[in-house]
């Protein structure tokens, strides 16, 4: 038996080490969000997935019309890579689809204390969106996301994009510490909570999460042309 | 496979089959880890900024993978290679003792090379990683102890 046990022990790991591998693989796929995709609602829309989430700072940065029929939800980081390669790609769809048929909308959830400078991103592109140029803001801080992620003060470069997209920059530095501002960040943050969100960029699309890996320009465009066949 | 040794000199025998025991244990937690790891990096989850981890910084980085397999799911393999050999070893199997130390310590170097990695070329830590580095520098601890436990004792392996 002393020969044999050795062997026996070495199997029931491998057998457990599989388990594990396989639960873990599962959980993955269990979370809040994921579920959304596996019980999409009825009507696979936003609004509807909002009855059950929490609805995020209001109202929320959109570009698009309210009645296009695919709605593309980014819950992102300025700080993130990822988010940064995902920016050109959604731009990219914005003039491809236009307005009526694509709506976009981007919900802060910066990473504290992962990103340093995330949250003075996040507020950066709030206060822009309060003298209306939530969008420029947001293009400046991907576009030169590089250039700021080392910096040891961002204030002076967020400062710089302010004056660049023409924007008071008194007003803007006020608005930066404003309360706000720092209300609608935690408001988008507790919808990411809700959604069971834990990482970006994370987009759900007509209110059902997209899985990471189709997030490539190919894989999410053919996502949208679904759903527009499906909602013409 | 060669046959359990016999020895006449049983408290040696028996601390290296402790020794043994405990390396075994070990690594069972750095396969632990490494599985943990090979399931978020496949899922792709790894590769996004995430609140609870600063992974991602590493694993979203060419030296996550080697030809296209993943980094952590070659060092499970290599967890499980060393669960496996010190509990032959544990078990006074001729041979995997000295197995056992050329794998842990083959391992020990990799892990100062991905630790350089980490700390001058990425510049980010990942805990999981730092754990593993942990577990692998405890296995060599051990089979370092082991080797001079053997050293006293020249009927073995």
């Amino acid at each position: 038996m002393k020969r044999v046990l050795p062997f026996i022990i070495i199997v029931l790991v491998l057998v457990a080490g599989l388990l594990t591998a396989l639960y873990l693989q599962r959980s993955t796929a269990e979370t809040p969000a994921a579920r959304l995709i596996a019980n999409p609602s009825p009507s696979a829309n936003p609004a509807t997935t909002a009855n059950t989430a929490d609805s995020g700072a209001e109202p929320a940065q959109v570009l698009g019309s309210a009645n296009a029929p695919v709605t593309l939800e980014e819950f992102g980081d300025f700080e993130c890579p990822p988010c940064g390669l995902l920016h050109p790609i959604l731009k990219q769809f914005e003039g491809q689809f236009g307005p009526t048929k694509l709506r976009i909308v981007f919900r802060e959830f910066p990473l504290v204390p992962t990103h340093a400078h995330a949250l003075a991103a996040a507020r950066a592109a709030e206060a822009a969106g309060l003298q209306g140029k939530f969008w420029e803001m947001h293009d400046m801080l991907y576009e030169n996301q590089k250039a700021w992620h080392d910096a040891f003060d961002v204030r002076p470069i967020f400062e710089g994009h302010a004056t660049r997209i023409g924007l008071d920059v008194e007003q803007f530095r006020r608005d930066n510490s404003s309360e706000i501002v720092e209300r609608r960040i935690f408001l988008d943050g507790k919808r990411a909570h809700s959604l069971g969100v834990t990482g970006t960029p994370t987009v759900f699309l007509n209110g059902r999460e997209v899985p990471f890996e189709s997030l490539a320009p190919d894989k999410l465009k053919a996502l949208i042309d679904s759903e527009l066949a499906a909602h013409p | 496979m060669t046959s359990p040794i016999e020895t006449n000199q049983p408290n040696l025998a028996r601390r290296l089959a402790t020794l043994y025991g405990v390396a075994a244990f070990v690594s069972l937690i750095g396969l632990a880890d490494a599985i943990y790891l090979t399931v978020e990096h496949l899922s792709g989850r790894s590769v996004r900024c995430t609140i609870v981890t600063g992974c991602s910084e590493v694993l979203s980085t060419p030296y996550a993978s080697v030809r296209g397999i993943p980094l952590a799911a070659i060092g499970a393999f290599a967890y499980f290679t060393v669960f496996s050999l010190a509990t032959l070893a544990a078990f006074g199997y001729r041979g995997m003792g000295k197995l056992l130390t050329l794998m842990v310590g083959a391992m020990f170097l990799i892990t100062l090379w991905l630790l350089y990695l980490q700390a001058f070329v990425i510049g980010h830590f990942c805990q999981f990683c730092l754990l593993s580095a942990l577990v692998i520098t405890t296995l060599m601890v051990l089979v370092v102890v082991s080797r001079g436990v053997k050293a006293r004792k020249p009927a073995a392996d």
